[in-house]
Protein backbone atom coordinates (compact mmCIF):
# COMPACT_ATOMS: atom_id res chain seq x y z
CA UNK A 1 0.00 0.00 0.00
CA UNK A 2 1.16 3.51 -0.78
CA UNK A 3 2.00 5.48 2.35
CA UNK A 4 -0.45 8.13 3.55
CA UNK A 5 2.16 10.79 2.86
CA UNK A 6 3.76 9.87 -0.43
CA UNK A 7 6.53 11.22 -2.61
CA UNK A 8 4.99 14.11 -4.55
CA UNK A 9 4.97 13.23 -8.26
CA UNK A 10 6.54 15.86 -10.49
CA UNK A 11 3.36 15.87 -12.59
CA UNK A 12 1.48 17.29 -9.60
CA UNK A 13 3.89 20.17 -9.02
CA UNK A 14 1.60 22.92 -10.40
CA UNK A 15 -1.25 21.64 -8.23
CA UNK A 16 0.92 21.41 -5.10
CA UNK A 17 2.42 24.81 -5.78
CA UNK A 18 -1.06 26.29 -6.04
CA UNK A 19 -2.25 24.59 -2.84
CA UNK A 20 0.83 25.95 -1.11
CA UNK A 21 0.03 29.47 -2.37
CA UNK A 22 -3.59 29.07 -1.34
CA UNK A 23 -2.69 28.28 2.25
CA UNK A 24 0.27 30.65 2.55
CA UNK A 25 -0.61 33.70 0.53
CA UNK A 26 -3.53 35.91 1.53
CA UNK A 27 -3.69 37.67 -1.84
CA UNK A 28 -3.92 34.37 -3.72
CA UNK A 29 -6.58 33.15 -1.29
CA UNK A 30 -8.66 36.30 -1.78
CA UNK A 31 -8.28 36.15 -5.55
CA UNK A 32 -9.32 32.48 -5.51
CA UNK A 33 -12.37 33.25 -3.38
CA UNK A 34 -13.44 35.93 -5.86
CA UNK A 35 -12.63 34.07 -9.09
CA UNK A 36 -11.72 30.44 -8.49
CA UNK A 37 -11.54 29.14 -12.04
CA UNK A 38 -9.61 32.10 -13.42
CA UNK A 39 -7.16 31.92 -10.51
CA UNK A 40 -6.57 28.21 -11.05
CA UNK A 41 -5.97 28.81 -14.77
CA UNK A 42 -3.49 31.59 -14.01
CA UNK A 43 -1.57 29.12 -11.87
CA UNK A 44 -1.41 26.54 -14.64
CA UNK A 45 -3.84 23.96 -13.28
CA UNK A 46 -5.15 21.51 -15.86
CA UNK A 47 -8.78 20.44 -16.30
CA UNK A 48 -8.54 17.52 -13.88
CA UNK A 49 -6.95 19.58 -11.12
CA UNK A 50 -9.39 22.46 -11.57
CA UNK A 51 -12.32 20.06 -11.46
CA UNK A 52 -11.13 18.31 -8.31
CA UNK A 53 -10.21 21.48 -6.46
CA UNK A 54 -13.34 23.30 -7.58
CA UNK A 55 -15.40 20.42 -6.19
CA UNK A 56 -13.35 20.36 -2.98
CA UNK A 57 -12.82 16.65 -3.59
CA UNK A 58 -9.93 15.60 -1.36
CA UNK A 59 -9.72 12.05 -2.66
CA UNK A 60 -9.55 13.16 -6.29
CA UNK A 61 -6.93 15.78 -5.46
CA UNK A 62 -4.80 13.23 -3.63
CA UNK A 63 -5.23 10.77 -6.51
CA UNK A 64 -3.85 13.47 -8.81
CA UNK A 65 -0.74 13.68 -6.61
CA UNK A 66 -1.71 16.55 -4.33
CA UNK A 67 0.02 16.33 -0.98
CA UNK A 68 -2.70 15.43 1.56
CA UNK A 69 -1.41 17.92 4.07
CA UNK A 70 -1.52 20.77 1.57
CA UNK A 71 -5.10 19.86 0.68
CA UNK A 72 -5.98 19.83 4.38
CA UNK A 73 -4.38 23.14 5.32
CA UNK A 74 -5.55 24.98 2.20
CA UNK A 75 -9.07 24.00 3.23
CA UNK A 76 -8.52 25.07 6.86
CA UNK A 77 -7.22 28.49 5.86
CA UNK A 78 -9.97 29.03 3.28
CA UNK A 79 -12.55 28.25 5.97
CA UNK A 80 -10.87 30.54 8.49
CA UNK A 81 -10.88 33.37 5.96
CA UNK A 82 -14.47 32.75 4.87
CA UNK A 83 -16.04 32.25 8.27
CA UNK A 84 -13.79 33.65 11.03
CA UNK A 85 -16.70 34.04 13.43
CA UNK A 86 -17.19 30.29 13.68
CA UNK A 87 -13.90 29.81 15.57
CA UNK A 88 -12.97 30.34 19.19
CA UNK A 89 -9.61 32.10 19.56
CA UNK A 90 -7.36 31.35 22.52
CA UNK B 1 25.17 22.82 30.76
CA UNK B 2 23.05 19.72 30.86
CA UNK B 3 19.47 20.15 29.68
CA UNK B 4 17.26 21.77 32.28
CA UNK B 5 13.90 20.56 30.92
CA UNK B 6 12.44 18.34 28.20
CA UNK B 7 8.86 18.20 27.02
CA UNK B 8 6.85 16.86 24.10
CA UNK B 9 3.81 18.91 23.17
CA UNK B 10 1.02 18.81 20.60
CA UNK B 11 0.52 21.69 18.18
CA UNK B 12 -2.68 20.96 16.34
CA UNK B 13 -4.08 24.35 15.30
CA UNK B 14 -7.52 23.49 16.68
CA UNK B 15 -5.99 24.02 20.13
CA UNK B 16 -5.31 27.66 19.22
CA UNK B 17 -8.27 28.35 16.96
CA UNK B 18 -11.14 26.08 17.90
CA UNK B 19 -13.71 25.31 15.22
CA UNK B 20 -17.15 24.06 16.32
CA UNK B 21 -16.11 20.51 15.40
CA UNK B 22 -13.79 20.34 18.44
CA UNK B 23 -14.80 19.36 21.97
CA UNK B 24 -14.22 22.51 24.01
CA UNK B 25 -13.67 20.67 27.28
CA UNK B 26 -11.01 18.47 25.71
CA UNK B 27 -9.25 21.53 24.31
CA UNK B 28 -9.28 23.13 27.78
CA UNK B 29 -7.82 20.00 29.36
CA UNK B 30 -4.90 20.16 26.93
CA UNK B 31 -4.53 23.86 27.77
CA UNK B 32 -4.31 22.90 31.45
CA UNK B 33 -1.44 20.53 30.63
CA UNK B 34 0.25 23.31 28.66
CA UNK B 35 -0.11 25.53 31.74
CA UNK B 36 1.65 22.91 33.85
CA UNK B 37 4.48 22.81 31.30
CA UNK B 38 4.74 26.58 31.44
CA UNK B 39 4.94 26.45 35.23
CA UNK B 40 7.73 23.89 35.03
CA UNK B 41 9.55 25.85 32.34
CA UNK B 42 9.57 28.92 34.54
CA UNK B 43 10.87 26.85 37.45
CA UNK B 44 13.65 25.35 35.31
CA UNK B 45 15.01 28.88 34.53
CA UNK B 46 16.20 28.13 30.99
CA UNK B 47 18.12 30.72 28.97
CA UNK B 48 16.75 29.39 25.71
CA UNK B 49 14.03 27.07 24.43
CA UNK B 50 15.14 24.81 21.60
CA UNK B 51 12.10 23.52 19.74
CA UNK B 52 12.24 20.45 17.51
CA UNK B 53 9.30 20.50 15.12
CA UNK B 54 8.25 19.17 11.77
CA UNK B 55 7.61 21.60 8.97
CA UNK B 56 4.04 21.39 7.68
CA UNK B 57 5.22 22.55 4.28
CA UNK B 58 4.82 26.04 5.75
CA UNK B 59 8.43 27.12 5.67
CA UNK B 60 10.00 24.75 3.21
CA UNK B 61 8.27 23.79 -0.02
CA UNK B 62 9.27 21.60 -2.95
CA UNK B 63 12.01 24.01 -4.01
CA UNK B 64 14.13 22.42 -1.28
CA UNK B 65 13.24 19.72 1.23
CA UNK B 66 15.76 19.60 4.07
CA UNK B 67 15.79 16.47 6.21
CA UNK B 68 17.18 18.32 9.23
CA UNK B 69 17.45 22.09 9.44
CA UNK B 70 18.21 24.88 11.88
CA UNK B 71 16.91 28.43 11.75
CA UNK B 72 19.80 30.82 12.31
CA UNK B 73 18.19 34.17 11.64
CA UNK B 74 17.80 36.99 14.15
CA UNK B 75 14.07 36.58 14.56
CA UNK B 76 11.72 33.76 13.63
CA UNK B 77 8.23 34.82 12.65
CA UNK B 78 5.04 33.30 11.37
CA UNK B 79 1.32 33.94 11.24
CA UNK B 80 -1.88 31.99 11.52
CA UNK B 81 -5.18 33.72 10.87
CA UNK B 82 -5.27 36.75 13.16
CA UNK B 83 -2.19 35.63 15.12
CA UNK B 84 1.26 37.07 14.45
CA UNK B 85 4.32 35.63 16.13
CA UNK B 86 7.93 36.72 16.25
CA UNK B 87 10.53 35.22 18.55
CA UNK B 88 14.12 36.23 19.07
CA UNK B 89 16.47 33.47 18.05
CA UNK B 90 19.46 32.58 20.24
CA UNK B 91 21.89 33.06 17.40
CA UNK B 92 25.11 31.91 19.13
CA UNK B 93 23.51 28.63 20.15
CA UNK B 94 21.78 28.12 16.79
CA UNK B 95 25.02 28.74 14.95
CA UNK B 96 26.95 26.41 17.22
CA UNK B 97 24.39 23.66 16.61
CA UNK B 98 24.83 24.04 12.85
CA UNK B 99 28.60 24.16 12.97
CA UNK B 100 29.12 21.34 15.42
CA UNK B 101 26.26 19.28 14.02
CA UNK B 102 27.89 19.33 10.60
CA UNK B 103 31.26 18.59 12.16
CA UNK B 104 29.65 15.58 13.84
CA UNK B 105 28.49 14.24 10.47
CA UNK B 106 24.93 15.58 10.22
CA UNK B 107 24.60 17.51 6.97
CA UNK B 108 22.24 20.13 8.32
CA UNK B 109 20.48 22.73 6.26
CA UNK B 110 20.33 26.15 7.78
CA UNK B 111 18.14 29.09 6.91
CA UNK B 112 17.97 32.75 7.83
CA UNK B 113 14.78 33.27 5.88
CA UNK B 114 12.02 30.76 6.42
CA UNK B 115 8.59 31.45 7.94
CA UNK B 116 8.06 29.88 11.32
CA UNK B 117 5.69 26.92 11.14
CA UNK B 118 2.73 26.73 13.51
CA UNK B 119 4.26 23.57 14.96
CA UNK B 120 6.63 25.99 16.70
CA UNK B 121 4.33 28.78 17.77
CA UNK B 122 1.18 26.93 18.82
CA UNK B 123 2.91 25.25 21.78
CA UNK B 124 4.93 28.40 22.51
CA UNK B 125 1.70 30.44 22.55
CA UNK B 126 0.65 28.47 25.61
CA UNK B 127 3.96 27.67 27.32
CA UNK B 128 6.43 30.52 26.71
CA UNK B 129 7.46 32.14 30.02
CA UNK B 130 7.32 35.92 30.43
CA UNK B 131 9.48 37.73 29.67
CA UNK B 132 9.91 35.68 26.56
CA UNK B 133 12.99 33.57 26.09
CA UNK B 134 14.90 33.29 22.82
CA UNK B 135 14.34 30.13 20.86
CA UNK B 136 16.24 27.88 18.48
CA UNK B 137 13.97 26.33 15.82
CA UNK B 138 15.15 22.86 14.84
CA UNK B 139 13.40 21.33 11.85
CA UNK B 140 12.83 17.68 11.07
CA UNK B 141 11.16 16.75 7.80
CA UNK B 142 8.09 14.73 8.71
CA UNK B 143 5.60 15.20 5.84
CA UNK B 144 7.58 15.02 2.60
CA UNK B 145 8.97 11.54 1.86
CA UNK B 146 11.58 10.32 2.05
CA UNK B 147 11.81 11.59 5.64
CA UNK B 148 14.83 10.90 7.84
CA UNK B 149 14.79 7.43 9.39
CA UNK B 150 13.84 7.22 13.08
CA UNK B 151 17.32 5.88 13.91
CA UNK B 152 18.81 8.95 12.24
CA UNK B 153 16.56 11.25 14.23
CA UNK B 154 17.60 9.49 17.43
CA UNK B 155 21.29 9.79 16.53
CA UNK B 156 20.81 13.48 15.77
CA UNK B 157 19.23 13.92 19.19
CA UNK B 158 22.24 12.23 20.80
CA UNK B 159 24.61 14.52 18.92
CA UNK B 160 22.49 17.51 19.85
CA UNK B 161 22.75 16.57 23.50
CA UNK B 162 26.55 16.47 23.30
CA UNK B 163 26.57 19.90 21.68
CA UNK B 164 24.22 21.38 24.29
CA UNK B 165 26.06 19.82 27.22
CA UNK B 166 29.22 21.66 26.22
CA UNK B 167 27.46 25.06 26.05
CA UNK B 168 27.06 27.57 28.88
CA UNK B 169 23.33 28.14 28.31
CA UNK B 170 20.58 26.45 30.28
CA UNK B 171 18.53 24.83 27.52
CA UNK B 172 14.96 23.58 27.63
CA UNK B 173 14.24 21.15 24.82
CA UNK B 174 10.74 20.85 23.40
CA UNK B 175 9.55 18.35 20.79
CA UNK B 176 6.42 19.51 18.99
CA UNK B 177 4.24 16.91 17.34
CA UNK B 178 1.82 14.06 17.48
CA UNK B 179 0.53 11.86 18.44
CA UNK B 180 -1.56 9.85 15.97
CA UNK B 181 -3.35 11.87 13.29
CA UNK B 182 -3.81 11.67 9.53
CA UNK B 183 -4.55 15.17 8.21
CA UNK B 184 -5.74 15.31 4.63
CA UNK B 185 -6.23 11.57 4.26
CA UNK B 186 -9.18 9.19 4.40
CA UNK B 187 -7.93 8.06 7.82
CA UNK B 188 -8.47 11.51 9.37
CA UNK B 189 -11.29 10.41 11.65
CA UNK B 190 -9.66 7.12 12.71
CA UNK B 191 -6.26 7.69 14.32
CA UNK B 192 -4.31 4.81 15.87
CA UNK B 193 -4.79 5.50 19.58
CA UNK B 194 -3.66 1.97 20.48
CA UNK B 195 -0.24 2.79 19.04
CA UNK B 196 -0.16 5.99 21.10
CA UNK B 197 -1.08 4.27 24.36
CA UNK B 198 1.52 1.53 23.88
CA UNK B 199 4.12 4.16 23.05
CA UNK B 200 3.31 6.29 26.10
CA UNK B 201 3.46 3.22 28.35
CA UNK B 202 6.91 2.33 27.02
CA UNK B 203 8.16 5.90 27.42
CA UNK B 204 6.90 5.94 31.01
CA UNK B 205 9.09 2.89 31.61
CA UNK B 206 12.13 4.71 30.24
CA UNK B 207 12.23 2.71 27.02
CA UNK B 208 12.54 5.72 24.72
CA UNK B 209 15.55 4.27 22.93
CA UNK B 210 13.28 1.64 21.39
CA UNK B 211 11.69 4.32 19.21
CA UNK B 212 14.93 4.43 17.22
CA UNK B 213 14.04 0.97 15.92
CA UNK B 214 10.69 2.01 14.48
CA UNK B 215 10.56 2.24 10.70
CA UNK B 216 9.26 5.09 8.62
CA UNK B 217 6.59 2.74 7.29
CA UNK B 218 5.39 1.97 10.81
CA UNK B 219 5.17 5.66 11.64
CA UNK B 220 3.17 6.41 8.51
CA UNK B 221 0.83 3.50 9.15
CA UNK B 222 0.19 4.68 12.73
CA UNK B 223 -0.39 8.33 11.81
CA UNK B 224 2.77 9.18 13.68
CA UNK B 225 5.07 10.68 11.06
CA UNK B 226 5.60 13.56 13.52
CA UNK B 227 6.99 11.17 16.13
CA UNK B 228 10.36 11.91 14.50
CA UNK B 229 10.47 15.09 16.57
CA UNK B 230 9.91 13.09 19.78
CA UNK B 231 12.50 10.52 18.71
CA UNK B 232 15.01 13.31 18.21
CA UNK B 233 14.25 14.58 21.71
CA UNK B 234 14.55 11.04 23.08
CA UNK B 235 18.04 10.82 21.63
CA UNK B 236 18.85 13.85 23.75
CA UNK B 237 16.85 12.91 26.85
CA UNK B 238 18.17 9.34 27.05
CA UNK B 239 16.39 6.76 29.17
CA UNK B 240 14.67 9.12 31.56
CA UNK B 241 11.19 7.88 32.45
CA UNK B 242 8.52 10.01 30.84
CA UNK B 243 5.75 11.57 32.85
CA UNK B 244 2.55 11.75 30.80
CA UNK B 245 0.84 15.00 31.81
CA UNK B 246 -2.11 14.37 29.54
CA UNK B 247 -3.30 12.12 26.78
CA UNK B 248 -6.48 13.42 25.19
CA UNK B 249 -7.59 11.61 22.06
CA UNK B 250 -10.03 13.70 20.04
CA UNK B 251 -12.04 12.48 17.05
CA UNK B 252 -8.97 13.03 14.85
CA UNK B 253 -5.90 13.53 17.03
CA UNK B 254 -4.04 11.97 19.96
CA UNK B 255 -3.03 15.02 22.01
CA UNK B 256 -0.19 14.12 24.34
CA UNK B 257 1.76 16.32 26.74
CA UNK B 258 4.82 14.59 28.19
CA UNK B 259 7.67 15.65 30.46
CA UNK B 260 11.07 14.04 31.04
CA UNK B 261 12.95 14.62 34.29
CA UNK B 262 16.24 15.73 32.79
CA UNK B 263 16.86 18.72 35.04
CA UNK B 264 19.67 18.76 37.54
Amino acid sequence: MESHYFFPPASAYPLNRFLFALKSNTAVRERYAAAPDATMREHGLDDAARGALGAGDRDRLVALGAHPYLVFMAQVRLTMARDPGSFEYF
Amino acid sequence: MPLVAAFALPHTPQLLVRPPTEDRELVLRVHAAYAEVKRRLVAARPDVVAVIAGDHIEGFFLNAVPALAVFVGARASGEFGRYRYAFDVHEPLARTIVEQGIEAGFDLTYSQDVPLDYAFYVPLHFTMPEPRLPIVPLYVNVYLPPQPAPRRCYAWGQALRRILDARPERVALVASGGLSHFPGTDRYSSPDFDFDRALLASLAEGRGAETARLTGEELDKAGNVELRTWITLLGAAGDARAEVLCYEPSWHHGNAVVAWPVGA
